[in-house]
């Protein structure tokens, strides 16, 4: 950890330093709707860390990622609702279940060869699978979604995710945070490494004596139990899921935007993509309305010419460019 | 990333007036919070899915909020309205009641899905704020103990319960004699939905006719033509049908070139047979499908006055057709407007006290006075029978509200104009 530490150049830390201080702070000024802006940003950081660590660093592309978070969030919150066994125990069910489903999902991708857009076509049939299954099962609630009872008595027991915005602040503050430190730590790591030279040429790290499957399933298992944790954050926060959202490719896409424009296997991509893309959604929200350009979906076009403009002005992401101009570079 | 809103400011300054005043006075300064209701409008937040998946039927809805303020002020309640897209996405839901309320929104009305209406919900029941669901079939929403929440909407087993009870009277008012049906139903969320409340309800709702059979189809499918084969084959009575628009336009162009003339096509409470798109594709093919579904009552004085002011405002719109979503919304805008008025005050609690005491016998809906129970669910919300005549829905049944009678055995599809 104090390598990391030692890596950043000292107005990186100093940055780093503040922006942690501002946020843990922030809730003192905050309103309570840029609260539930930023606990969106949170979780958006941390599940596109996920999806980064399979994408970015190990180069398999998934576009079925909303599988795990959903799978994490129903486990625990069937666990919670028949049982009454609370998410800090439920999680650990939730992450077993999703790396269950990476694993047969990586071994089938892996161990057949199946690559590049075909093995992204297989997360998205495994996670519209399960999309029907859901559907079709009625202890999950079915098409009707499962509800968690919203018990105002309960309302201060943090120990069951039961709380108000102040709860899920410093939760998604904490996942946000360690999800980064946990990528940037394996991206340091022998295995890290390994990553990036399958990433880059898997038959030449076959030649070296690495072992690309392994590296890959690792990568699957890591990557589909973060994504669950943020089910189970998310299921508990909304107190609600449904097999149409909780599944559906749209949720899949909003989990890999994140990364994609804040920069691919970077630490901090994830977490600037968030930065930028939910408060743009926002205050396209609140421009487009104070404008008067009320027809629906005015927002959504914005939305997506700004997504182009950014992708086409910095393809490699925003983070890689931010860095340079503010001399940040992390040390070799 | 800070943006400063009207509440931060009301924060900053209670902070420095209460470092002036001591906290004795700060108390005493919330009912300056409280807007009397003399002369003053109450500020409500409309969200609806205006885009995303949801899309047409938020729209429906919109434009029924769009007529409201004119049609309400008519009938002497003043309501200012903020128009919310919440892009069928219940985490954009969420934020957007957050910052409503934020801009001074006094109640919340929506959000025509379950899932953004739940998120809704927990926002207004820790800022106590009443929230009016004007669209909204899951039951479980009205059994989460939200005591800031009612609906105006029956769930989705009140729906099937009233739409089978409506096909018994049908077929007696028509005195068809009809032995069996098949129910054909889509296999997306809400059919499914529908198909279990049909397996759970039928077998106890005394119908006079034997379900043969139950047959899910694909709605995305190219064409229904398998599904109509096998219902041709059971050669049932009555066709039991939950749709959506594009997969009732099939269902229905299957059956003509099958030649498949079943004794009625009924509906016991879903979209796709009043849809617009339905009417324009098939032309006379639509019409004498029937559905039994809450509708608008076309000799309530006060929905004549919704249509009068929709027409003018929506050119493009029939109001016959739309008239599910926007009697409903425009409902849901009324229960809140009559509890301003009697409450007197936009407090959340007292708003929300008179929103529970809810009783207004002269409503758009088909049915009796609307109130809520224990739970915040309108529970006397019912069915009428709706059959298409001349390309537009009409009301056949029960007899007090309708325009015209129920006409079964429909015609054979060579006999239509």
């Amino acid at each position: 950890m104090s390598d990391m530490w030692a890596a950043i150049p000292p107005r990186g830390r100093i940055v780093l330093a503040m922006l942690l201080a501002l946020l843990l702070v922030a809730p003192a000024v905050l309103d309570r709707y840029l609260m539930s802006v930023l606990i969106l940003i949170f979780y958006f950081a941390f599940v596109g860390q996920a999806w980064n660590i399979m994408m970015g660093y190990a180069g398999q592309l998934s576009l079925g990622h909303a599988l795990y978070a959903g799978l994490g969030g129903y486990v625990a919150a069937l666990l919670w609702f028949y049982f009454g066994i609370g998410p800090w125990i439920g999680v650990f069910a939730g992450v077993a279940v999703a790396a269950a489903f990476g694993a047969v999902i990586g071994w089938l991708g892996f161990r057949f060869g199946i690559q590049g857009v075909y093995f992204a076509l297989l997360t998205i049939a495994f996670a519209e699978f399960t999309r029907i299954a859901f559907d079709n099962m009625a202890f999950t609630g079915g098409p009707s979604g499962l509800f968690l009872l919203y018990d105002e008595h309960r309302a201060g027991e943090w120990w069951n995710l039961r709380g108000g915005p102040m709860l899920f602040y410093y939760l998604g503050l904490i996942l946000a945070a360690g999800g980064a430190l946990l990528t940037a730590w394996l991206s340091r790591s022998r295995l890290g490494y390994q990553w990036l030279a399958v990433r880059e040429d898997q038959e030449a790290a076959l030649s070296l004596g690495v072992g690309a499957f392994r590296a890959k399933m690792i990568a699957v298992l890591i990557s589909a139990s973060m994504t669950a944790i943020g089910g189970v954050f998310l299921a508990f926060y909304n107190n609600s899921l449904f097999p149409s959202q909780a599944f559906e490719i749209g949720r899949s896409i909003e989990i890999i935007l994140a990364p994609v424009i804040g920069g691919l296997g970077t630490i901090f991509g994830p977490i600037i993509g968030a930065f930028i893309l939910t408060p743009l959604g926002e205050t396209l929200i609140a421009l487009t309305a104070k404008f008067g350009l009320d027809l629906p979906g005015t927002k959504a076009v914005f939305y997506g010419l700004t997504l182009m403009i950014i992708i086409t002005l910095r393809p490699d992401g925003v983070w890689p460019w931010l860095k340079r101009l503010l001399g940040l570079e992390l040390k070799p | 990333m800070k943006r400063e809103t009207p509440s931060m400011h009301n924060r900053v300054n209670r902070r420095l007036f209460s470092a002036g005043l001591g906290a004795g006075l700060v108390a005493g300064t919330a009912p300056f919070n409280i807007v009397r209701a003399q002369g003053a409008a109450l500020k409500i937040a409309v969200i609806l899915p205006r885009s995303g998946y949801l899309a047409p039927a938020g729209q429906s809805c919109h434009r029924g909020a769009l007529i409201a303020p004119k049609v309400l002020s008519d009938y002497g309640y003043k309501v200012e309205l903020i128009h919310i897209d919440c892009e069928s996405n219940a985490d954009v839901a969420r934020t957007q009641a957050e910052r409503a309320i934020n801009d001074g929104a006094q109640a919340v009305v929506g959000a025509f899905d379950s899932a953004s209406t739940l998120a809704i919900a927990q926002v207004c029941e820790q800022r106590k704020i009443p929230f009016v669901v004007n669209i909204g079939a899951s039951p479980q929403l009205t059994e989460q103990g939200y005591k800031f929440l009612v609906r105006n909407f029956p769930t989705g087993g009140m729906l099937v319960t009233n739409g089978l009870k409506l096909i018994k009277d049908e077929l007696a008012a028509t005195k068809l004699d009809a032995k069996t049906a098949v129910f054909l139903h889509a296999n997306d969320n809400f059919g499914t939905a529908q198909r279990a409340a049909m397996d759970k309800i039928f077998p106890a709702a005394g119908m006079p006719f034997q379900l043969l059979e139950s047959i899910a189809y694909d709605p995305k499918a190219q064409d229904l033509s398998v599904e109509v084969t096998k219902v041709r084959a059971l050669n049932p009575d009555l066709l039991i049908v939950v749709t959506r628009a594009a997969d009732a336009i099939k269902m229905v162009r299957d059956m003509v070139r099958q030649r498949f003339e079943p004794k009625g096509i009924i509906s016991p409470g879903s979209p796709g047979l009043y849809d617009e798109e339905f009417y324009q594709a098939l032309g006379p093919l639509a019409d004498y499908a029937m559905y039994n579904l809450p509708w608008a009552n076309p000799k309530s004085q006060m929905t004549q006055a919704l249509e009068a002011a929709f027409k003018p405002a929506n050119p493009g719109f029939r109001f016959p057709v739309e008239c599910f979503n926007v009697g409903f919304t425009f409902e849901a805008l009324l229960v809140a407007a009559t509890a301003f008025k009697k409450a007197g005050t936009t407090d959340g609690t007292e708003l929300m006290k008179a929103v529970r005491a809810t009783d207004i016998a002269e409503h758009v809906m088909i049915g009796p006075a609307i109130k809520f129970d224990d739970k915040g669910q309108n529970v006397g919300i019912p069915s009428a029978a709706v059959q298409n005549l001349h390309r537009t829905p009409t009301v056949t049944l029960p007899a007090d509200v309708a325009t015209a009678t129920p006409t079964l055995p429909i015609p054979g599809w060579q006999k239509r104009t």
